[in-house]
């Protein structure tokens, strides 16, 4: 009896699995029920709608320009990580002075909610009291004050660099993860055959790292598309939907304009957007990797 | 010994049981917005005297931050757990009423309810002759300027039309660098709304007789282009479309804006943080035919339709509409009494600010009774935004705007 | 010997010089939350980087004004809760990922990524008429077993990979020595995993933590709000913004939990890397 139970992997992993299914599964499945109706703005069901929510979506001029925004942000923020966790993750894998301090540094955007990572950068980048303003004056980069926040040619490249910066921690975990993981012996044996530094991280570094890149991407892109607070906490998508995202623009549907049907049907395509994304990817950086 | 302990413990326990369930009978749950840190500490207190007041009930509070008050209200309802009586915008109401979540409060209210209220603010919540909820905050908007910037750019006129502003703006304007003349809202709630003060002054009205968006009117392009001008000429803050009501007060408090149109709540910010600044309110300018208005606002209490204890809840309604509860909401909160007897009471009608506010109460408009209110401000507002921004010419911006309007007013 | 230091020292100054502009960013947020926590009042609105004085009673009024302590126990209550049910559920599964080769181990790792694709904003209201249906509503409870479900893709996950480094012949020996799987698991297996099990129990008490979207829609009144939905509800819609008080609630709220977590990331480094990649 015992034995029985400790040795069935199906007993150990069911009350894992139905506690998660069960939190995933109804509200998916209240999900699609809702996208399929038609709703009132309180969310609740008149009748059988069909098809009509995701046209309504697809129709709304808005949409297409949040679903770019999205593509933008999503891509900006993932490969903005990764261009700047690998090197800094080669920099804090070599042995200097200080390193645990500058590891726990570069660690601690993970270690704080978004939203109040939001709340704080809307606050600096506040045109007048900003403290980004009056000290990029100090330092005499700027002698006029910028309205960050006023267009979206400021806005949305801040809000992708605070995004690149509360994504890095979490990238650079990965990769020096990785890096741990390549033996010592194969950059001796390059350097000893004359290999130059750019030479080792092409042939050596780059390739052993690719699963710790892929996984990166996919976790990433994950997080990133659904990322809410800190376009939210920021602009809400203004000026003018001029920063709205996928999320944001879900949100504003569900909440703002009672638009529940819509919302919902919009919740359902943005999910199967990433799962086709994520099945892809995960198939091509496979296949990849067979070669 | 110790059994009777346990026996005691055990009758407490069933005797609180009983009460509970009894309690459970008579239990009514309110939501409220929270307006300032005072909001919530005020109905807990309301609702603490009235469980002493009538034994056997109890009330629970929940306090919501205003920018979240729809969803958990669309939540609520979609889910069947709405509380008994809820704050709205009275914008809203409409779209609570023809749900029929909102329910009738005319068989709980007789003529001495009804009597308390100042009439005008009691009339947005009427609807089809039935009365679908009690104001419980109004405020109207006014004009505030810095008396110590009028001074040094030498202006003794309050200015009373806009071409008089715009000339007032570039005297305070070229006090130095970072002193503007007017400041412009350009970003969040109610962008619409600053821009109405200009529209109604030209003559324009929200809805056309057929029930379609006055937006694409000369009156509309021309308010446009007169907060355009201003913009382009340097006589507002720069970077208006990042300034929500709240920043353009902060500037105002500074006392580096030489005027601004807001609620009477600021008053009571500058009492509070600043209590040196001199200001003075006056009327929102008028346009070139002497067309003025001013934006009313409400928001309502209402009770929903699916409330198990309807009495209870009404007869909350009726006590925290008492005169000494409202002076203690309207003191507090920096609103403009609902209740008649508290614009009598010496506090208000003897505040200059405020009787400033109730003099533009004749030239106040509402939010008009439309179905998706915050959908058309959504629009409004973005199309505002472009212009602001110089993304889009006006008129086109405006016309397209109309056109996204009329297609939710069908 | 003295080469060798030098060239270290070098190193170290390159290596401080490359960061320098990440870590400048990095700490920039942390530094406007700590001078604007201390500006009086008065001075909150000019943007100067150094007050007249460090009002440190700032800290003492936020705590009354906003209804920090309150706050501060509905999160406690609600990550360490939470915490230890993802745990009770996730380490068997974990073990079972870790020892045993099954047919459905494929399934299960992919229905913990795909469960990682949903976010709660697109779950909310689906979450939010599960909650009404189970009657949890305004009840702290019920973010409880919400963010519990979440976790446990994370957990088993980091589990996962820490426990496959464990060596199964330690348990073996300990069966060949007569003892039962039950005892060989608690006392040979457990006390090896108990590091990985306090490293993984932080991480999802962190993520608890710092949760928003669905602490904002479950949680009604002010008695069970935690503390992201008190920070953020001085800031949403009121008609004035205490900033001091916001900026010395939210240092308050994150610097603790930063340092420990800052402190515990080379455990994670481990744990996730060998986690991703098998």
């Amino acid at each position: 009896m015992n034995r029985s139970v400790l040795t069935n992997p199906y007993v150990l992993i069911a009350p894992g699995f139905f506690l998660a299914a069960f939190i995933i599964l109804w509200p998916l499945y209240e999900l699609g029920t809702i996208a399929m109706s038609d709703v009132n703005r309180f969310g609740q069901i008149r009748g059988y709608a069909g098809f009509d929510n995701f046209l309504s979506v697809f129709r709304d001029p808005e949409f297409l320009g949040a679903l770019a925004r999205t593509g933008v942000w999503t891509l900006g923020i993932v490969f903005g990580a990764i261009l700047i966790g690998l090197p800094v993750a080669m920099i804090l894998n070599e042995d200097f002075y200080g390193r645990s301090v500058a590891r726990v540094i570069v660690m601690l955007p993970w270690a704080i909610s978004l939203t109040m990572t939001a709340i704080v950068w809307r606050w600096a980048l506040n045109g007048e009291s900003g403290l980004l303003n009056s000290g990029l004056r100090t330092i005499g980069v700027i002698d006029t004050n910028v309205q960050w926040l006023a267009q979206a040619a400021t806005a949305f490249p801040m809000q992708i660099m605070i995004g690149i910066l509360v994504t890095i921690p979490f990238t650079i975990t990965i990769f020096l993860g990785g890096l741990s993981s390549i033996p010592d012996d194969l950059y001796e044996a390059a350097k000893l055959e004359g290999a130059n530094g750019w030479q080792i991280f092409r042939e050596i570094t780059l390739p052993l790292l690719k699963p710790f890149i892929n996984i990166a991407v996919v976790m990433n892109t994950i997080y990133v598309f659904n990322s809410f607070p800190i376009i939210w906490a920021t602009t809400q998508g203004g000026p003018a939907n001029s920063t709205d995202i996928l999320v944001t623009y879900l949100y504003k549907l569900g909440f703002r304009f009672g638009r529940l049907g819509d919302a919902s049907a919009l919740s359902i395509m943005m999910f199967a957007l990433l799962l086709v994304f994520t099945i892809i990817y995960v198939r091509l950086a496979m296949r990849g990797d067979d070669k | 010994m110790s059994l009777n302990w346990i026996k005691s413990a055990a009758l407490a326990g069933a005797a609180v049981a009983v009460l509970a369930s009894a309690a459970q009978a008579q239990n009514i749950r309110v939501t409220v917005a929270e307006y300032s840190s005072l909001t919530g500490p005020y109905f807990q207190d309301a609702a603490a005297a009235f469980e002493e007041a009538n034994p056997g009930t109890s009330v629970d509070i929940e306090v919501v931050p205003w920018d979240v008050l729809l969803q958990k209200l669309t939540t609520d309802i979609s889910g069947g757990v709405n509380a008994d009586l809820s704050i709205i915008g009275t914008r809203w109401l409409i779209d609570f009423v023809s749900e029929g979540i909102a329910a009738p409060l005319d068989e709980f209210m007789d003529d001495e309810l009804t009597s308390r209220f100042i009439p005008a603010f009691l009339e947005p919540s009427i609807m089809d002759g039935q009365t679908y909820g009690l104001p419980i905050a109004a405020s109207a908007r006014a004009m505030y300027y810095n008396t110590e910037l009028f001074e040094q750019a030498g202006i003794t006129e309050v200015p009373d039309t806009w071409e008089e502003l715009k000339a007032a703006a570039e005297a305070i304007g070229a006090l130095g660098d970072d002193i503007y003349g007017f400041g412009m809202q350009g970003n969040e709630i109610e962008t619409d709304v600053y821009f109405y003060y200009a529209f109604w002054s030209q003559g324009g009205e929200l809805l056309n007789e057929d029930g379609t968006s006055g937006l694409d009117s000369e009156a509309g392009y021309a308010a446009a282009a007169l907060y355009k001008s201003l913009i382009d000429e340097g006589l507002t803050q720069p970077g208006v479309t990042s300034y929500s009501r709240e920043d353009v007060q902060n500037l105002f408090k500074q006392g580096r804006v030489g005027m601004m149109i807001t609620a009477p709540f600021l008053s009571n910010q500058i009492r509070d943080e600043v209590p040196d600044l001199g200001y003075g309110v006056a009327a929102i300018p008028a346009g070139p035919n002497g067309d003025r208005g001013t934006y009313g606002v409400t928001d309502s209490i209402i009770m929903f339709e699916n409330s198990q204890n309807k009495e209870t809840a009404a007869e909350f309604l009726d006590f925290i509409f008492t005169h000494d509860w409202r002076v203690r909401f309207t003191d507090g909160e920096g609103f403009l009494p609902v209740l008649a007897s508290v614009a009598e009471d010496s506090a208000f009608a003897d505040d200059p600010d405020l009787s400033a506010f109730t003099a533009l109460l004749p030239d106040a408009r509402f939010a008009p009774v439309i179905p998706g209110w915050e959908e058309i401000a959504s629009i409004t507002s973005d199309a505002l935004q472009n212009i602001y921004l110089g993304e889009v010419e006006i008129e086109p911006a405006l016309n397209q705007a109309a056109e996204r309007i009329n297609a939710i007013l069908d | 010997m003295s080469f060798k230091l030098s060239r270290k020292w070098r190193r170290t100054i390159i290596s401080w010089l490359l960061l320098s502009p990440l870590i400048i960013l990095v700490l920039f947020p942390f530094a406007v939350m700590l001078i604007t926590a201390l500006k009086p009042p008065g001075e909150v609105l000019r943007p100067n980087w150094w007050p007249s004085e460090f009002r440190w009673s700032n800290f003492i009024t936020m705590w009354d004004a906003t209804n920090f302590g309150r706050a501060l126990w509905n999160s406690i209550y609600v990550a360490f809760l939470s915490t230890a049910i993802a745990l009770v559920v996730s380490i068997p599964a974990a073990y079972a990922m870790s020892r045993f080769r099954f047919a459905a181990k494929g399934f299960f790792r992919q229905f913990l990524l795909i469960s990682q694709m949903l976010s709660p904003i697109v779950l909310v209201i689906g979450l939010f008429r599960l909650v009404v249906w189970l009657g949890l509503l305004d009840n702290v409870n019920s973010v409880v077993f919400v963010y519990a479900a979440f976790a446990i893709a994370f957990t088993v996950w980091m589990l996962q990979s820490y426990f496959a480094t464990i060596p199964k012949d330690l348990e073996e020996a300990a069966w060949i020595e007569g003892a039962s799987p039950w005892q060989a698991l608690i006392t040979v297996f457990l006390p090896l995993a108990l590091p990985a099990i306090t490293v993984t129990a932080i991480f999802a008490f962190i993520n608890a933590w710092n949760e928003f979207v669905i602490a904002l829609t479950m949680l009604r009144s002010q008695d069970s709000y935690t503390l992201p939905i008190q920070v953020f509800s001085l800031v949403a819609g009121r008609y004035t913004i205490e900033w001091h008080h916001v900026m010395a609630a939210a240092f308050v709220a994150t610097l603790p939990v930063a340092i420990v977590f800052a402190w515990l990331q080379r455990y994670l480094v481990r744990g996730l890397a060998l986690g991703a990649v098998k």
